[in-house]
């Protein structure tokens, strides 16, 4: 079944994307101390509004912490927020910025 | 931003470590993990270690002028109250929690609302109140009194998901937004005992979100009596919010803002004021 | 008592066992650990590996309802505090118990099925008694079942269990070790508060006398299914004898466990847990009652 949020979300961006291979990306710790050692790469602190998301990253609407992939982000994709332990889909909002809808 | 560009290295011969992505975990493993007490206690390593009662030893607490000391143990007043609040909710609700991993979940908030309500009254001490315990009681705001009651009541009636959400949604969410905004422009010490709780917060607003929003896809009709308990808890918790948020000194639009913020959760779950 | 109190603090929780003798380890144990081969691969000793995990984590289970019960009944903040690092030392020797069933091959999927299983009825049985305690919020003889009668019993079960583990199973007996250092905690305080509560309600005297005599029957009587009715004995002694003659001990009250019956071994723990409640009951003011023998 495909998942509703990621129907929504589908746009010619997005299918031009599709064809394209991910980027892959290497995380170094930022320094985030919330989560047991190993995963701590994958996620850091918003730095507020003068911070910017890479492909990779994508904002926990939950716990307003900026989560991270070792590939680029794509609408459908599934992240964990290990802080505050939801589970999120990545969709295209409004503006055409990749956002997290929290998958209950 | 802390990455690094896919550059000529990147094309080098990754280690299994380096293969490991968190967002692979089966959704079943995941909810394990996290649920864990080995997760939680590998977690507050992180950012607890070397605190005593929650502050870094190096800091040294100011010295205030009188009417800003006196604002702070209102504040930090209150605080104990929600945080006893949260303690006896949590520790009520490991009795009706539906499973194991909940339980152990559960085990884990207890002992964080413990540590809070601990910092508070420590840092009340600071503040030179001789009777910490005696100064919460007569500086406990009348609506943050009525909001423990009703969740109580929730809690012994084992209504598992309307305690839930009094607790892990309504309060975590009060106390998530408030502690932030005051850290922002409180002293060192207390900004620093604050910083460490909102860590905690975050995994406490996020399993009541998710433990309900699951609950209300299996069973949309829920949705109608939580409407109920959030419309009877709504004043309670904004007037607690106005209330701190003045004494903060707060101006109207951050007052705004935050009640906002406090209602976007309900908001997620499909719960519209 | 507040300053008593202060010992008991999340503070110094924070710094003995998170930060002390747990850190390091997975699951109460060296993540390099295993449970040991001869055991996983001998059917009947791997069974009552499982059964006896099965018992710890019943009794887990009670300690943590109880204790999470008794924060609501307690009558100050302190202990409220106190009672909430309990809850999660009590949810953690869950969590570890309960990850040995799965290390000793029990599927997860049959974990519960498991556990209802080889949970002796008596153990079921004499953490009813306790919970009703807890489910009417008397805090008062909900502290003596839980942190006296339980916590006295799971110390001496787990100290006798960690005296044969240790030169056989290090795994088990590391975890044994973490958990023997929380239920210390849990004793101590348990006498020291009740100890000033008894004194300022000593009409509660005859009602916690009366709790501790129900419970204590349901504890021997789940001993003796453990020792007495065990299915494994046969077994138990073949290998004791292979462990003797190689030169093992496990030394505990003064005897090597490896070189007793059953029923000896039976009789020092009963003897043990019961003498240790005597005294701790008499030093805060009540009357220890000898229970009926099952």
């Amino acid at each position: 079944m495909t998942d509703p949020l990621q129907q929504e979300s589908t746009t010619a961006k997005d299918l031009e994307l599709e064809s394209r291979p991910r980027q892959r990306f290497e995380l170094e710790d930022t320094g985030f101390d919330e989560v047991p050692p190993r995963f701590r790469k994958f996620y850091r602190r918003w730095r507020g509004p003068g911070d910017q998301l890479a492909p990779n990253e994508v904002i926990c609407p939950v716990c307003k912490v900026v989560i991270r992939s070792t590939r680029e982000l794509r609408p459908g994709d599934r992240v964990y927020c290990m802080p505050c332990m939801s589970r999120l889909i990545v969709v295209r909002g409004e503006d055409g910025r990749l956002e997290a809808r929290v998958a209950y | 931003m802390g990455n690094q560009e896919p550059g000529p290295q990147a094309n080098r011969t990754l280690s299994e470590q380096d293969h490991f992505e968190v967002h692979d975990l089966a959704p079943e493993v995941f909810y394990e993990q996290v649920h864990s007490f080995e997760f939680w206690f590998q977690a507050v390593q992180g950012y607890l270690s070397g605190k005593v009662y929650g502050v870094d030893p190096n800091l040294s607490a100011p010295s205030l002028p009188d009417l800003d000391r006196d604002r702070l143990i209102t504040v930090l007043c209150n605080y104990c109250v929600g945080e006893t609040a949260a303690l006896e909710g949590a520790s009520g609700l490991i009795a009706i929690a539906p499973n194991r991993h909940t339980k152990i979940f559960l085990s884990t908030q207890v002992v964080d609302e413990g540590r809070h309500l601990e910092v508070f009254l420590h840092r009340l001490r600071l503040l030179d109140v001789a009777d910490p315990e005696g100064e919460v009681e007569r500086r406990a705001s009348r609506s943050l009194l009525l909001f423990k009651r009703r969740l109580l009541e929730l809690v012994n009636g084992k209504d598992w998901e309307a305690a839930i959400f009094a607790q892990n949604v309504i309060l975590e969410s009060l106390e998530f937004t408030v502690f932030q905004s005051h850290a922002r422009e409180a002293d060192p010490v207390t900004r620093d005992l604050l910083l460490g709780i909102v860590k905690d917060e975050r995994r406490h607003i996020g399993f009541g979100e998710n433990e309900l929003g699951r609950r209300l896809q299996l069973a949309p009709h829920i949705r109608a009596r939580l409407g109920q308990v959030k419309r009877e808890l709504d004043h309670l918790v904004l007037d607690t919010l106005e209330e701190t948020l003045l004494e903060l000194g707060a101006d109207p639009v951050e007052r705004e803002k935050l009640g906002r913020a406090y209602l976007e959760a309900a908001a997620r779950l499909g719960l519209e004021t | 008592m507040a300053d008593f109190l202060t010992a008991y603090s999340i503070q110094n929780w924070l710094e003995s066992c998170p930060q002390g003798y747990l850190m390091g380890t997975v699951y109460g144990h060296r993540p390099e650990d295993e449970e040991p081969a001869p055991l996983l691969e001998n059917e009947v000793l791997r069974e009552e590996a499982i059964r006896t995990t099965v018992q710890l984590v019943v009794g887990e289970r009670c300690a943590l309802a109880a204790s999470s019960g008794l924060i609501n009944a307690a009558p100050d903040e302190a202990s409220k505090r106190f009672l909430a690092t309990q809850t999660l030392d009590e949810a953690r020797h869950v969590e570890i118990f309960t990850q040995r069933l799965l290390d000793l091959g029990v599927p997860k999927k049959d974990l519960e099925s498991t556990i209802q299983h080889f949970a002796n009825p008596n153990l079921v049985k004499f953490a009813e008694v306790l919970l009703e305690k807890v489910d009417k919020k008397d805090f008062v003889a909900g502290v003596v079942g839980q942190n006296i009668v339980l916590e006295g019993m799971a110390f001496s079960v787990f100290e006798m269990l960690h005296a044969v583990s240790e030169p056989t199973n290090p795994k088990f007996a590391r975890m044994l070790s973490g958990t023997i250092a929380d239920e210390r905690r849990h004793v101590g305080f348990g006498e020291n508060r009740i100890g000033s509560l008894i004194k300022q309600y000593p009409e509660r005297k005859a009602d916690v006398e009366k709790l501790q005599k129900e419970m204590s029957y349901w504890m021997l009587a789940t001993f003796a299914d453990a020792f007495r009715n065990n299915p494994a004995r046969a077994e138990f002694k073949r290998i004791e004898g292979e462990l003797s003659r190689a030169g093992v001990h496990a030394e505990w009250q003064g005897v090597d466990l490896l070189t007793k019956d059953p029923e000896e071994m039976e009789q020092i723990l009963a003897d043990t847990v019961l003498k240790e409640f005597k005294t701790r009951l008499s030093r805060i003011g009540i009357e220890y009652q000898t229970p009926d023998r099952p």
